[in-house]
Parts: C-alpha cells; sequence; structure tokens
C-alpha cells in the first residue's frame, strides 16, 4: 500500500519539481517526529453571481438586482503534526484556523437602490492529513524540497453563532523546509521552517452554487523535529 | 357551545387597485385583545363547485380550473392544508350558509375587480368555517392550456384566491407602473399573492412562487417545516424611528428564492419565516408598487418616503431558528 502511495505522489509531484537531478544520499534529517505551527493563507474564493428576478406576464424573468459572491482571502494560523514513515515520505495531521469573510456584492438595482457589499464574518476550521514527500535530488542538507498532498473536513461558523456549514477540502502543492540548525533546545534533533504553495479545493461548506471552489494557498511555518 | 360569527370580506385579484386586506401572507382578527391567525381549523377543507358556466368556459371546465389550483397548493411538501370537492351545486358564493362556494356572478359595478374572496370566521378562534370564492363574470374567462389571448386564465386567479381561501393575505413581491386610465400594470412578480392580475392571456400566474410556499407552510405547517427552515427578523427605522408598512425582502443566493414580510407593528419589526438555512441578502422598500389599502386597513398609517436599500450585512438564517434581531436603517427619498 505504502509502495502505491509512493508511486502515486512521485507521478504528480512532477508537476511541481522540475530537476532531472539523479536520487541522492542527501534528503531529510532521519527524524522520527515534526511539530509546525504557522500561518497559511488561503486566496479568494469566487461563490458565482445570482440574480434576483421575478416573472412577466409572459412567463420571461425580470432581474431585480443583481448578486455576485465570494469567499475573501484571509490568512491564518495551522499546525500539524508529522510522522516520518520512510526516508522520504512523511505522514501529518493538521488542523487550522481562519476568518474569511463571506461578500455578497448587490448591484444593479430596478428601483435605484445604491449598490452595496454586504459582508459577514466566518470562522473556518479546518482537520485534515497529509503526506509529504520529501524529493530524493541533489540538496544540501540543510535544503529539502518536498511536494505535499491531503485533505480534510472543514467546517465554517457563520457570525450569528447559529448556522454551521460543512464540507470537504483537499489540496496539493510543493514546497521547502529548511533546517536552521540541528539538535540542542528541547530534546529536539532540530528547528527549521517550511514553506509550500498549493492548490486548494473545497467542497460543500459556504456555496451558492454547488461546486468545488478551487484557489491558491500558501503558508510558512515554524517547525521541531524529534 | 354557541359561537359567534363574523363575515369578513375580502376583495382580492383586482386591475388596477383593490380592497382592504391584511399584511404579511396571514390574515389575524383581534380576539381577546390579541391578534389571531385566521386559518382552517380541519382538513380536508371541503368544497363545493358552481353548475354555472360562462361564455368560454363551461361548468365542467371551471371545475377541473378549480380543482387544478386546489391541486397545485395541496402539493406543497412542507404544507398539511388538504381540499376536497363536495360536489356541484346551484348555490352562488358569497351566501353564509356554512358551505364553502366558488363560481361565477356577474359583478359589472365591480369594474376592476376580477374575482374575491369571503371568510366566514368563527370570532371566538379565528377558524375558518366558511369561505367563498366569486369570479366576475363581466370579465371574459378562459381554461386553455396554453391561455387565451384577451381572456383572463381562471386556473391562474383561482390559484390566487384559493390562497386567501386557505387564509393568505397579498404579497408586495413584484413591480407595476401606472397607466394613462388609473391603476397599475404589473410588469413582473414574485408571488402569486401578489394583489393585481397579469393581463389577459397570461398563464405565468400558475405556478407558486418561494413567497407563497413560506406563507401556506407557516399557517400549515407539515413535517419537519418549523424544524428545517428557518426566520429572519428586525425592525426598519426612519431617522431613527420606527417604520410601519415597510416590505423586507430576504433574498437566498443559493437558490435565488425571496420571500417577504412587512414592518406590522409601532416598533418598526418584522419576521420572515420559511426561509431555506443559509446567508440571505436583505432588501427593504417602500410599499409603492400596489395600493396600500391592498395590504392594510386605513386605521394603519404607511409611510413611503424612504429610498430602496440593502442591509449592509449578511444574514445567516439557522435551521429551525431565527437570525436575531437585524436593524434596517432608511432615509427619505
Amino acid at each position: 500500500m505504502i509502495r502505491t502511495g509512493i508511486a502515486t505522489l512521485a507521478a504528480w509531484s512532477a508537476l511541481f519539481v522540475c530537476s532531472p537531478a539523479a536520487l541522492a544520499q542527501s534528503g531529510p534529517p532521519a527524524s522520527r517526529l515534526e511539530l509546525g505551527v504557522g500561518v497559511r493563507w488561503i486566496g479568494v474564493e469566487p461563490l458565482g453571481t445570482r440574480a434576483a428576478t421575478e416573472t412577466t406576464g409572459a412567463g420571461g424573468t425580470s432581474p431585480l438586482f443583481s448578486t455576485t459572491s465570494e469567499l475573501s482571502a484571509a490568512a491564518g494560523i495551522d499546525g500539524r503534526v508529522g510522522v516520518r514513515l520512510t526516508r522520504f515520505l512523511v505522514a501529518e495531521v493538521e488542523g487550522s484556523y481562519s476568518k474569511p469573510e463571506l461578500r455578497i456584492a448587490v448591484s444593479a438595482d430596478a428601483e435605484g437602490a445604491a449598490p452595496i457589499t454586504a459582508t459577514e464574518a466566518i470562522q473556518q476550521f479546518t482537520i485534515g492529513g497529509s503526506a509529504v514527500w520529501y524529493v530524493p535530488v541533489h540538496q544540501s542538507p540543510r535544503f529539502a524540497p518536498f511536494a505535499i498532498g491531503g485533505g480534510g473536513y472543514l467546517r465554517q461558523l457563520h457570525a450569528s453563532g447559529t448556522l454551521v456549514d460543512t464540507g470537504s477540502f483537499y489540496h496539493a502543492g510543493g514546497g521547502m523546509s529548511t533546517l536552521l540548525s540541528s539538535g540542542g533546545r528541547w530534546h529536539s534533533k532540530g528547528v527549521g521552517i517550511r514553506a509550500d504553495v498549493q492548490a486548494f479545493i473545497r467542497s460543500n461548506g459556504v456555496a451558492f452554487d454547488g461546486g468545488s471552489k478551487v484557489s491558491l494557498a500558501t503558508g510558512a511555518s515554524f517547525f521541531v523535529r524529534f | 357551545m354557541r359561537r359567534a360569527f363574523t363575515a369578513l370580506v375580502i376583495a382580492s385579484l383586482v386591475l388596477g387597485h383593490s380592497s382592504s386586506a391584511h399584511a404579511y401572507l396571514k390574515f389575524g382578527v383581534p380576539i381577546g385583545g390579541q391578534q389571531v391567525t385566521v386559518k382552517w381549523a380541519q382538513t380536508p377543507v371541503r368544497y363545493f363547485v358552481s353548475d354555472t358556466g360562462v361564455p368560454g368556459v363551461s361548468a365542467v371546465d371551471f371545475q377541473n380550473a378549480v380543482g387544478r389550483a386546489f391541486a397545485t397548493w395541496q402539493a406543497v411538501p412542507t404544507a398539511s392544508i388538504t381540499y376536497q370537492l363536495a360536489g356541484v351545486t346551484s348555490a352562488l358564493p358569497g351566501s353564509d350558509d356554512g358551505s364553502s362556494v366558488l363560481g361565477f356572478r356577474s359583478r359589472p359595478d365591480l369594474d376592476r375587480v376580477l374575482a374575491s374572496t369571503s371568510f366566514l370566521i368563527d370570532s371566538t378562534t379565528g377558524a375558518l368555517i366558511e369561505s367563498d370564492i366569486f369570479f366576475n363574470s363581466a370579465f371574459q374567462w378562459s381554461t386553455a392550456a396554453a391561455g387565451e389571448t384577451g381572456r383572463y386564465d381562471l386556473e391562474s386567479i383561482a390559484l390566487h384566491e384559493i390562497g386567501h381561501f386557505s387564509g393568505l393575505g397579498h404579497s408586495a413581491l413584484g413591480e407595476t407602473e401606472m397607466i394613462s386610465t388609473g391603476g397599475r400594470r404589473v410588469l413582473s412578480a414574485e408571488a402569486v399573492m401578489f394583489p393585481i392580475a397579469f393581463a389577459p392571456g397570461s398563464i405565468a400566474a400558475r405556478t407558486l412562487k418561494a413567497d407563497d410556499i413560506a406563507g401556506i407552510s407557516d399557517l400549515y405547517p407539515d413535517g419537519d417545516f418549523q424544524t428545517t427552515d428557518g426566520s429572519l427578523s428586525g425592525t426598519v427605522t426612519k431617522d431613527g424611528q420606527p417604520l410601519f408598512g415597510a416590505h423586507v425582502v430576504a433574498f437566498d443566493p443559493a437558490s435565488g428564492s425571496m420571500v417577504a414580510s412587512f414592518t406590522l407593528n409601532a416598533q418598526g419589526q418584522f419576521s420572515i419565516g420559511g426561509l431555506s438555512p443559509g446567508p440571505h441578502v436583505v432588501r427593504v422598500e417602500p410599499l409603492d408598487d400596489a395600493d396600500i389599502d391592498s395590504f392594510f386597513d386605513s386605521s394603519h398609517t404607511v409611510d413611503i418616503d424612504f429610498k430602496v436599500a440593502f442591509f449592509d450585512q449578511v444574514v445567516a438564517v439557522p435551521k429551525g431558528g431565527d437570525s436575531g434581531q437585524i436593524a434596517l436603517k432608511v432615509v427619505h427619498k
């Protein structure tokens, strides 16, 4: 099963790592456990356009006003725990919290109401898992490019606190981790930072047209390896 | 037990103007100092149809068209009301005999009234005892499947009247323009219960809209309607003063549906029920697309001197609950 998973990850990680370099012996430190906390930014998610219409005597429709909706970009915090499964493969459990804004721009009112953007703060929680594959290419001992993919459960709480939307999310992308120091504090084997860029795909949750939403996500975190 | 009866007559679907009715979808009567919703206490509600036709519409055509309209209301999955044809009668609608009768009557004096519904109400409980609908044979009618030029679609008008028959008032979800001969012309409407009819030939009002469905479901909730749908409530003020009779519309961007109500008391409060859970856009407008007396009796003063506006926040309607009070502020035109 693991071998199959590695093969799959290897196939799509080629999309993110363009180096044709030969396999190398160097790679991520042989630590067993990694704890990380950081910030994550998820880009804007368009939610579509919908007009409020009324029926005409001929059976057609007449627009009363128009709406265009989006879930705004937002930065949040995330944390993760990673366990090394093989030399190049790490399994992670991750969670995040962010507070995007639901924005509905209202315009073209048939009776001349001033355009407005109605807003609502959404608290978004995610919990999920990822597979991180450290790309076995020539690299310095301190820098390790990786491909990452995963998914999980998403919960969005509306401002009133009385309405909850749930859904799922998937993400895939790549990044680089850098060791700042090896060994030392907290009985660790090293501390470092990690950055990634991913496609973030959300299904359900706050959505008006039922389709999946794709946006850009990027994150940076501080980690400790044990 | 002795009961006192009160007759309440509603002139309903009209050409250009209408007579008094109450507001927000449901009729109410004051009983013991409290406003009580007027509705049928038991279903199926039995009705008779008149044995008299008019040119272009036979008695059988009439019975079938009315039957389709009743079936449309009865098919609302979130409402429990049912109707039953009790038979054909030679009696005319409008006589307080305890039987609900639908039929034609010639009322050329009511030159703008297509049809009208009258009630007999138990004034101790608000329960409907009888409800009659007359269709004005001074107009030309049709039951043709695709409508007929120059004739009013009987099924469409019956659908509106049966809404009243069931206890619903008028909806203001529609746009009109004044016409040179007096009265108004409907440009569009998003509720069968809008008080002014489409032009002759139109069959666009044979289908219930979200506002109608919310209204009948609110009156006769079925199954888990009250736990699956939510409501939105709040106040409307102008210059800090509560506004009576403001028309408040909740728009669901997920479905595109609109459900509306009015501010109905001196505090400017409104409540819109029967909403799908989820984010909503709220719009408030003056009651200027139909005569005010289509909605409120003359004892109420309705302020229409304010601009149409949207609430600047998205309002989340919870499942089986209320959004919490929102405060809408409007300004002079």
